[in-house]
């Protein structure tokens, strides 16, 4: 136990420890766990909104369910071009390296975001609105993504110092892993559950394209 | 097998374009395989791209797919198929050194690149397609991971060609130093290709991308609209440039 907090500690410190570490399929089975720990309590404190009794304890289950894919699915279909790019810019051998990285940063956003759950529970218990809910959610999404971005510098930082055009590379993955994870986001909805209505964990009208639905936004905003 | 995907590798890391392993002036990869391995990674990307059929209004639409699927490597082989003799030509005429089989090993390997960077993106239009209605998006969509790997794999044919030259020019007093420079596909050489042969390459590009665009048009429909009935093609009318500008309108009203 000591150790497992030792190493999340590591992760956030972005210390010299993890350097040592050996690349093997316990290492990513680890990384993984580790994400689906930590996004899977966050997403259960994002599901408390309506109540944890009766049905809505199936609201918590679900959105607990949901975060966990959400990350490990955004970062599989960005892979593999993120590989391709890689290679075909002659960093192959760093490919290791850069995985670690990835890797290490997912952790350290899931960290991030569940050190916002009791901020979000007493939020939730102090507010009225469902939409006051939703927002600060945005909030803690957006402090986490930035913070994880700052942290992905920071294990990119020897990776840029062997080569410049990791840098590069490195606005490629924000850019595919945003682009993926805001349409998965959507089509994951709801995660935080309208209260009043039953549990789901797919909503009809999801399967649609968030780009667009923003398009329509503006565009209805500006014909005003 | 193996070994045909092993090409494709080394094409990719950049091994294979390194100056020495260019000394016959020639890509050390097997045409023959890279064609297979482009058939396949085409193939899958079609898939891909033919998923947006699967969830259209009154059932899905598996006919889309499989013609999607076929058409993609065809629109890349038959796109190869009709600019290479007058490449070819032209580039005996300037006088370049490349022969006929070194310039199609060139071509090949830089499709591959180009095709393995679109199958690569295949999963995120895979999802894309599934969980979006919009018609016109999927156009966009699809037109920009096409000039992406459309990009990248002329930038590889380009930067290859410098090497091949540079070789031809002056083979041994740099080569150490090349070495260590070159380390991935597309880094870019200091010394200038010879003026003609770099023209001819520069035309042949706008000529590929031309009629590649014409191809696709020619092969459409590759998405299906989701209000006209499935056919293999369509009838001649408009053309590419008039039905991306479309699609960008109709996108933004």
């Amino acid at each position: 136990m000591k150790n497992f907090f030792r190493k999340m500690d590591s992760i956030l410190r972005c210390s010299s420890e993890l350097k040592k570490e050996k690349f093997s399929s316990s290492f990513y089975l680890h990384m993984f766990a580790y994400i689906f720990l930590w996004s899977f309590l966050y997403g259960a404190c994002m599901g408390t909104y309506g109540g944890v009794w009766g049905e809505r304890g199936w609201q918590l289950l679900f959105s607990a369910c949901k975060l966990p894919l959400l990350f490990t699915l955004t970062f599989f279909l960005s892979l593999p071009s993120y590989f391709i790019l890689n290679t075909l810019a002659g960093l192959r051998e760093d490919f290791s390296q850069v995985m670690a990285s990835l890797l290490y940063t997912q952790v350290g956003l899931n960290i991030i975001l569940f050190s916002f759950a009791p901020l979000t529970v007493v939020w939730y218990l102090s507010v009225n609105s469902y939409s006051a809910a939703v927002l600060f959610n945005c909030f803690a999404f957006a402090v986490a993504s930035l913070s994880a971005q700052i942290l992905l510098k920071k294990f990119y930082q020897d990776l840029i110092f062997k080569d410049r055009k990791h840098l590069i590379l490195l606005r490629v993955w924000i850019f595919l892993y945003a682009f993926v994870g805001i349409q998965l986001g959507w089509v994951l909805r709801p995660f935080i559950g309208t209260p009043n209505t039953s549990p789901q964990f797919f909503r009809e009208e999801a399967w649609n394209n968030a780009y667009i639905i923003v398009l329509e936004l503006i565009w209805k905003f500006l014909a005003k | 097998m193996k070994k045909w995907w092993q090409d494709l590798d080394s094409v990719l890391r950049g091994s294979a374009t390194t100056p020495a392993g260019l000394e016959n002036g020639d890509i050390p990869v097997s045409a023959r395989g890279l064609l297979v391995v482009i058939t396949i990674l085409g193939m899958f990307y079609g898939l891909c791209m033919g998923c947006y059929g699967l969830l259209k209004v009154g059932g899905p639409n598996y006919w889309q797919m499989l013609a999607t699927t076929i058409k993609v490597p065809m629109l890349f082989l038959l796109t190869l198929f009709i600019t290479f003799p007058s490449l070819y030509v032209f580039n005996a005429l300037v006088g370049s050194r490349l022969h006929a089989h070194s310039l199609l090993r060139l071509l090949m390997a830089s499709l591959g690149v180009t095709l393995a960077v679109l199958s690569s993106l295949g999963p995120i239009v895979a999802f894309f397609s599934a969980c979006t209605t919009s018609y016109h998006f999927m156009i966009l969509l699809n037109v920009l991971v096409f000039s992406i790997s459309g990009f990248l794999g002329l930038s590889f044919l380009l930067q290859t060609l410098q090497r091949l030259t540079i070789y031809n020019v002056a083979p041994s007093a740099t080569e150490d130093e090349n070495e260590a420079k070159f380390k991935g596909a597309l880094d870019p050489t200091l010394r200038p290709i010879h003026f003609r042969v770099k023209t001819v390459f520069r035309c042949w590009l706008v000529v590929f991308s031309l009629v590649g665009m014409q191809m696709a048009w020619i092969l459409r429909p590759f998405i299906g609209a989701p209000s006209r009935p499935f056919t293999w093609f369509r009838d001649r009318e408009s053309n590419f440039f008039e039905a991306v500008f479309q699609s960008i309108l109709a996108l933004f009203s």
